[in-house]
């Protein structure tokens, strides 16, 4: 099973919590609420652990996705998933409309859209800011699924890994928790590995 | 093999239903479709080369102007959702609107444009979306009043007030032409917003669905109705039922909620949920009507709540109380 | 020459404290870097040491950087007391103005920890 050393998974999960914490502070200012964002863990696991995970102990849950594709420094198709019932919330507190959920529509799952656009935009952007590696990304794309489903769309192997943040997001009185996960190959894995080692030598020298 | 040829673009350009804005890697404007040179405040063209933030100097802080740098330092697209960017730019629909002063829903996607050995470009595509909200807005409107000419309550199934209101009217009616004994219990949760702030409002929900439930088992006789009179009020019309016949099924009601035995640790009567009931039995007089029943009733309620809860109380039209 | 300081890091994250370490010591190879990983270890250390500047991370477990630097700012009127985060929200400025204490936008860079030390500097 891959395993990053502790040096590495330090850094790897700092960029992401200066990632997420930057999308708050884009998030905040869209609704001029306070919005708190943390990664309080990155793991790496296969897809059928992954699966597991995501499903948090329950039996198929109800997801909502928002995936992207980029490519570049490395490849890989990320998804940020939220609990269906929670998301609907959190859109609803940041459109600020007071619509009962089983009346959200169309455009507010466009609003869940661009919540995961901002974020993991703003993760991948941090990471080509801290450990170099500039990519490509395409626009999000919106699924309601569980996760087996969100994560065996779009042509994924068996063989791939699976890079998954926990994520917690506090927006007024709703705490929610998500995970977003990286879907690479082995090529990918390599390629983030150097990048942070690159970016660990960069400063390293001193001791 | 068909020539697509410069021309043939700008045409094409100049003809499709979507805004089109292409900027350098310096944010000044390369090109801009006649799509959006139409649907600003004032049509007049744009010169090539201009600062986009010029000609919309609004936009030089928030989420365009996020994206844009996403898409020109990052080479990452970006999708900006009406719901969440209320009209960014200032583009109007139609000449109405644009007399009217209101702006076209927006829908704007900001995407980087990366060619072989040249620096970024950004491409902003905006759409019109004011028809497909309005529309929905329509369909959202219909769905809510569909709901509300209805007879149940969407949360616990039981009948609503809109039909209590009917039901009661009527049948008070006809026990008044066959003078006939017409009873009204009037019950409500204990405590439930206390109920409600501890275990949230999805347990809150879920509690009254159980009380609802249960209380729709006590009753047995097609005539009699149970309604959700409120948020945590429930009313139940019992028409050929005196004062004992009342009693027996409040009482009924009462314990079968507190066999329920549902936790509520901040409740201030009980550790477990429970209800008070306020009664009221009339034989209905020429002028009386039902609402004077209902009052007495709430009357009654009012009196268990300040006696304790989780109990019965009886009152008269002679103001005479007892439980 | 300025004269040797002492600055405490507090940031639960093993990679942030090696940089700002790093960057510190390029430019004052003499000053004394004290770290600690949360906030209840950087209120312990106060005890043995005097900071002349703290940097505290905003995002740590426990009972978090603000928390941290408003008991650091009580225990430690003398310092300068720098919060570091990613997430600079309108809340985040006007609770580093109440505390009196400054901020520093996070990813962590050279350019940013020498303006953060700049400070001691120019004393």
């Amino acid at each position: 099973m891959f395993q990053l050393i502790e040096i590495q998974h330090d850094a790897l999960v700092e960029v992401f919590n200066v990632g997420v914490g930057r999308a708050a502070a884009a998030l905040s200012s869209m609704v001029n609420e306070e919005i708190i964002l943390s990664v309080p863990d990155v793991y790496f696991l296969s897809i059928q652990d992954a699966t597991t995970a995501l499903n948090g102990g329950r039996e198929a849950p109800k997801v909502c996705g928002v995936s992207q594709r980029f490519a570049g420094a490395f490849n890989t198709n990320v998804t940020l998933m939220f609990p269906e019932d929670k998301s609907l919330e959190l859109v609803r507190l940041m459109v600020g409309e007071s619509i009962p959920l089983e009346q959200l529509t169309e455009m507010e799952h466009e609003a869940l859209s661009e919540i995961g656009n901002i974020l993991l935009n703003s993760c991948m952007g941090t990471m080509a800011d801290i450990l170099n590696s500039e990519m490509h990304g395409s626009l999000p794309e919106y699924q309601v699924g569980t996760p087996e489903e969100i994560l065996g769309i779009s042509g994924n192997n068996i063989s791939d890994l699976v890079l998954i943040l926990r994520i917690n997001f506090i927006l007024e009185k709703l705490k929610l928790q998500g995970y977003v996960a990286f879907v690479m190959d082995a090529a990918a894995m390599e390629d983030i590995c150097r990048h942070i080692n690159d970016y660990l030598a960069s400063f390293a020298h001193n001791d | 093999m068909l020539k697509i040829t410069q021309e043939l673009l700008i045409g094409m350009l100049s003809t499709i239903n979507i805004g089109i804005v292409l900027l350098d890697s310096e944010c000044r404007v390369v090109l801009i479709n006649d799509w959006v040179i139409n649907h600003l405040e004032t049509p007049e063209k744009i010169t090539n080369g201009v600062c986009f933030y010029t000609v919309f100097p609004k936009m030089s802080q928030g989420r365009i102007h996020e994206a844009i740098k996403m898409a020109i330092h990052h080479n990452l697209s970006s999708t900006l959702s009406p719901s969440l960017n209320k009209s960014p730019l200032p583009l109007f629909s139609s000449p109405l609107d644009r007399k009217k002063g209101i702006r076209m829903q927006q829908a704007i996607q900001i995407i980087p444009i990366q060619l072989e050995d040249a620096p970024r470009y950004c491409l902003l595509q905006i759409t019109d979306v004011t028809l497909s909200i309005h529309r929905e807005k329509l369909l959202r409107n219909q769905a809510l009043l569909l709901r509300e000419q209805s007879y149940f309550d969407a949360l616990t199934g039981v009948a609503n007030r809109r039909r209590f209101n009917e039901y009661a009217e009527d049948e008070f009616r006809r026990a008044r032409r066959t003078v006939s004994p017409f009873s009204l219990l009037m019950i409500d949760v204990d405590h439930f917003k206390l109920y409600n702030d501890y275990y949230g409002h999805l347990e809150g929900d879920h509690c009254l669905k159980q009380v609802a439930m249960t209380l729709a088992r006590t009753i047995k006789r097609p005539a009699d109705l149970l309604t959700r009179y409120g948020g945590e009020e429930f009313a139940v019309i019992l028409p050929d039922t005196n004062r004992e016949g009342s009693y027996t099924v409040a009482d009924g009601m009462l314990n079968e909620i507190r066999n329920l035995k549902i936790e509520h640790i901040k409740s201030l009567t009980s550790p477990y949920v429970t209800v008070s009931i306020g009664a009221a039995t009339t034989v209905p007089k020429k002028n009386e009507l039902v609402t004077d029943l209902i009052k007495i009733a709430d009357r009654a309620l009012y009196y268990a709540k300040g006696t304790g809860r989780n109990k019965i109380v009886f009152a008269t039209e002679e103001g005479t109380i007892f439980s | 020459m300025t004269e040797v300081k002492t600055i405490l890091v507090v940031d639960d994250s093993k990679v942030s404290r090696m940089m700002i370490r790093a960057f510190i010591l390029d430019k004052h190879p003499d000053w004394i870097i004290e770290d600690a990983a949360t906030g209840e270890i950087a209120l312990e250390k106060i005890r043995t040491i005097i900071p002349d500047l703290i940097s505290v991370d905003v995002n740590m477990p426990g009972m978090g950087g603000l928390a941290a630097a408003e008991q650091l700012r009580a225990e430690c009127p003398q310092a300068y007391i720098s919060l570091l985060t990613a997430n600079i929200q309108e809340s985040t400025r006007r609770k580093a103005q109440e505390l009196n204490v400054g901020f520093l936008e996070k990813p962590i860079t050279k350019q940013r920890i020498e303006q953060m030390i700049s400070i001691l500097e120019n004393n």
